[in-house]
């Protein structure tokens, strides 16, 4: 089975203009929508209290969507729970494209006072310790198919410590 | 490759041996083999719980919602639908943590929940919003780390909590760990404990006068004395919280050690038996014990204790006991002139705890209402291995403690703690808020206690240091609902969720309780003065604290202040805030706090806390099931000896189960059983069909007899067709046996009136 449990961060570019807590109503309205196509929408959760952690929650079925502040950025993390039926590349594309969505509905929310994302730079996480280890092999498998899954870019692998998850900065290069 | 392949051989024989039977009925149930009830108590005896909306419902704040999921109509329990997100408890036996359980912890909670480690309020861990069919492995990744959800919920006993400070403690009679640790792990999966009506909860203090254990709060306390030279404990019974909260009775002033453990198999066999079945709300054991009177009880215990087989288990544990002895990182060295940072000696004040050895010192690192991330907790066993080793301990009060820490290190530790975030202050204080997960996930929740924790957290941080010290010693604790998961009986200022309906809309509320007391392990539970409206209970926890600031007498306590000026006086402080505005006037009250959807009680559940009502002799029949579904599973990889041998497993396994109730102490001896079945069930005609009479024994005892020398397919296809139906036949003689007992039960306890 290939990689599915994959996770996406996309970075806030302006992170002053927004309180965390204004997602909340605003991810609370999603699931009024069900905004997300392929998605069942389930709840919201606030982890604020903690700190540099995954911030204010929109849980679903599929994948959990966050503004997460884990590193000390705040960003939306996207991350897939349930499989997808693609191989890597695909399924690396698929949660991108997710993420990128949820972006752009974010972006237009007039409550979130011209919240914008950056695209420049994007972090990528393999969720799954036993299918991609944070080990050499690792790294050298995905990281030419994260790059050729995402166009033209560099990427450069995250956390040396084995035990944090395989993860890469991607960027435009 | 599997993490089950990947993780042979580093999992204990027996956890993975139980994780891969749990594994085959996930399967079972997936393809209608379980029946819904059956498989619900199954997955909570393995720590598997549901969660709010796991009906398929949610209320968004305009109508209520078809949550909709792939694998619906299937369901993990009654009303519980499969694919709905679920909660994983996992039981740390006394809080006892090492840094690479913590790490696989972190792991687990990236993976499969939200990258968030909840404490809870019996020393466990739980991960939300996890799935069903991740469970496995989870237990699996757990295992190999030496942890256990096996009776992490259900009927059972559930986490055996100790005072965390146990070892260390500069007033304690002993070390109470080892104690804590032996009567975990032989009561879990216990014949004795697999048949209650209801959960069991045990408790370790090792001093009468502290918080510690809170041993008057639980269904079985243990508190620590020394006799004449000798080890024992004042054991207590029958306490609990819930809607009613009952103080414990004492059992024996003095029960000596080696006591300890077959009192306890003693009382579980006594509740098992007596204990109520059918109404969840009265069968805890406090209702037992009330019921018959503690002397009653204990002598029902005492007669049950002189027929217990001997269990060299008893004893076994007591010499390593005597000499039990935590490994240290570092030498004790004492502060000395090193430059403290910023911060510091308010974080000192209150979470630094000076042990009982000279250099040593425990630090409590204080957990928003006992959160953490997974990146926090990585770090932190980081910080363990640096600072005090594998002497970690989660507390009741949902933090971590680092025991051990040599005291001139502490200055450096706090700088690493605060570089991650959890160098706050204020441990044990009035910013030490205590929540159950209330309506974040649980689905009897009512109203928001952790939203409510929160704000009050960050409102009295923002004041801290300005506060009286007084108040500053204050505990504050908050339920979801009234079942006191967030021990608000305890607390000096407690509070429990409930609703109000003003005009056709519901207001969310929380009840006031003053004056329980957290200290002499739970000495007294708070009593309720009136119900404000959620968002007023900020203002109540000021107006309260100031005036007892303004009136306090000397140095009396907020529990003699209360009771000083009574009742009637309590309340009128606060019976303004009590009122309900006009929602056209005042809307915020018509929402809970961090949730902005308008209030509703349409989103509660059917709770699970209480587990389902299963039997012991269900489980067999069910175990019974699953060898038999094993056999045709071998009977198909044309296994033919395997699949004998698993359809004759299954039979005895029925049969056994059956004999158990006639008489418990059944040997495992096949040859025991079937004799035992023949002269106890077989003869009498109990089991008997009214068609086909003795027909389903007596291919069991042919089968027993005579088992096969060479394996025919249509043979081995036969045997597990009658296997099959003498576990059918084994639910109908289950039945008459029930009815047998509930007539023998009515009578006993009618007589011991």
């Amino acid at each position: 089975m290939d990689l599915y449990k994959i996770g996406v961060k996309i970075f806030v570019a302006n992170p002053q203009v927004v309180d965390i807590h204004d997602f909340i109503p605003v991810f609370h309205g999603w699931i009024q929508q069900q905004k997300i196509e392929g998605h069942q929408l389930i709840d919201v959760h606030d982890y604020a209290h903690v700190e540099n952690g995954p911030g204010i929650l929109l849980v679903a079925h599929e994948g959990n969507f966050s503004m997460d502040r884990e590193g000390g950025r705040l960003g939306l993390f996207y991350y897939r729970k349930r499989e997808l039926s693609g191989g890597l590349e695909a399924n690396l594309k698929t949660v991108l494209n997710t993420a990128l969505h949820a972006c752009k509905l974010l972006e237009a929310e007039p409550k979130l006072n011209g919240v914008k994302f950056k695209t420049d730079e994007i972090l990528v996480v393999a969720n799954d310790r036993l299918l991609a280890p944070n080990d050499a092999a690792s790294r050298a498998k995905f990281e030419p198919v994260i790059a050729k899954a995402l166009g033209k870019a560099k990427v450069a692998p995250q956390a040396a410590d084995p035990r944090e998850r395989l993860a890469f900065v991607v960027s435009r290069s | 490759m599997t993490w089950k392949e990947k993780l042979a051989g580093k999992m204990p024989r027996a956890l993975a041996d139980e994780i891969d039977v749990y594994e085959t009925q996930l399967e079972l149930r997936k393809i209608g083999k379980i029946d819904e009830k059956l498989f619900a108590e199954t997955r909570l005896r393995r720590g598997a719980y549901g969660q709010r909306y796991d009906n398929g419902q949610r209320h968004d704040g305009v109508k209520t919602q078809q949550l909709k999921f792939p694998a619906s109509p299937l369901t993990k329990g009654p009303e519980t639908l499969w694919d709905a997100p679920g909660m994983q408890r996992i039981k740390i036996p006394f809080g006892g943590l090492t840094s690479a359980q913590l790490d696989t912890l972190a792991d687990c909670a990236e993976e499969y929940s939200d990258s968030i480690l909840h404490v809870t309020t019996r020393q466990d861990f739980q991960l939300h919003f996890v799935h069903i069919e991740d469970t496995p492995t989870i237990m699996r990744r757990l295992a190999a780390a030496g942890i256990t959800t096996r009776e992490a919920c259900g009927n059972a006993v559930r986490n055996v909590t100790a005072c965390p400070l146990a070892g260390v403690c500069r007033t304690e009679a002993f070390d109470v760990t080892p104690y804590a640790k032996a009567i975990a792990y032989f009561l879990l999966g216990h014949p004795d404990t697999q048949d209650f009506g209801r959960k069991f909860k045990i408790a370790f203090s090792g001093c009468e006068q502290e918080a510690c254990g809170l041993v008057n709060m639980h269904d079985m306390g243990a508190l620590a004395l020394i006799r004449n030279g000798k080890r024992g404990f004042r054991l207590y019974v029958g306490g609990g919280l819930g809607p009613v909260p009952y103080q414990a009775k004492v059992f024996a002033d003095f029960v000596p050690e080696e006591e300890l453990l077959p009192i306890a198999q003693a009382i579980a066999r006594v509740f098992a038996r007596l204990g109520e079945k059918q109404n969840r709300a009265r069968a805890r054991i406090k209702f037992l014990v009330a019921k018959l009177g503690v002397d009653e009880f204990k002598r029902l215990v005492m007669e049950e204790r002189k027929i217990l087989p001997n269990d060299p288990r008893w004893t076994a544990f007591i010499p390593d006991a005597h000499g039990f002895k935590e490994t240290l990182l570092k030498s004790p060295a004492s502060l000395n002139g090193q430059s403290k940072p910023e911060g510091y000696a308010a974080w000192a004040e209150t979470n630094v705890y000076h042990q009982l050895q000279p250099g040593y010192a425990a630090v409590t690192i204080s957990l928003p209402i006992g959160d953490l991330t997974s990146s926090q907790a990585r770090r932190l066993a980081d910080l363990a291995r640096k600072y005090c080793g594998d002497n970690i301990r989660t507390t009741v009060e949902q933090n971590l403690v680092f025991r051990w820490v040599a005291e001139k290190d502490l200055p450096e530790l706090y700088r690493e703690l605060k570089a991650i975030g959890l160098g706050d202050f204020g441990a044990g204080t009035i910013l030490d808020i205590v929540a159950c997960p209330g309506t974040d996930t649980c689905k009897l929740g009512i109203a928001s206690s952790r939203g409510l924790a929160r704000e009050l957290r960050q409102r009295l941080a923002a004041q801290y240091f300005n506060l009286d010290a007084a108040v500053k010693g204050l505990h504050i604790k908050v339920s979801g609902c009234f079942n006191s998961c967030g021990q608000h009986h305890l607390a000096d200022i407690g509070f429990y969720g409930n609703s109000r309906t003003i005009g056709n809309r519901k207001v969310p509320h929380f009840q006031v309780l003053l004056g329980g007391k957290w200290r002499d392990n739970a000495g007294s539970y708070g009593l309720a003065i009136g119900s404000v409206p959620s968002k007023n209970v900020p203002a109540v926890v000021e107006r309260i604290t100031q005036r007892f600031v303004k009136e306090r007498r000397g140095n009396e306590s907020f529990q003699d202040f209360i009771t000083r000026i009574g009742k009637a006086e309590s309340r009128k402080m606060i019976e303004d805030l009590m009122e309900v505005t006009a929602y056209e006037l005042s809307p915020e009250l018509y929402s809970d706090w961090g949730d902005p959807r308008e209030f509703t009680m349409g989103d509660m559940g059917m709770g699970e806390c209480a587990g389902e009502v299963v039997s012991r002799l269900d489980f067999d029949l069910q175990a019974a099931e699953r060898l038999c579904f094993e056999a045709q599973l071998k009977l198909e990889a044309k296994d033919l000896a395997k699949a004998d041998e698993l359809a004759y497993k299954s039979m005895l396994q029925a049969a056994q189960g059956l004999v158990k109730e006639l008489w418990y102490d059944v040997p495992n001896d096949p040859d025991v059983i079937a004799k035992e079945f023949r002269a106890r069930l077989f003869e009498p005609k109990l089991f008997w069909d009214r068609f086909v009479g003795g027909k389903f024994a007596q291919d069991f005892f042919r089968r027993h007899e005579n088992p096969p020398t060479r394996y025919e397919c249509d043979e081995v296809h036969r045997l597990i067709e009658e296997s099959q139906l003498f576990i059918e036949a084994a639910h109908a003689c289950a039945d008459k046996l029930r009815e047998q007992k509930a007539a023998q039960m009515g009578a006993l306890v009618g007589g011991s009136k």
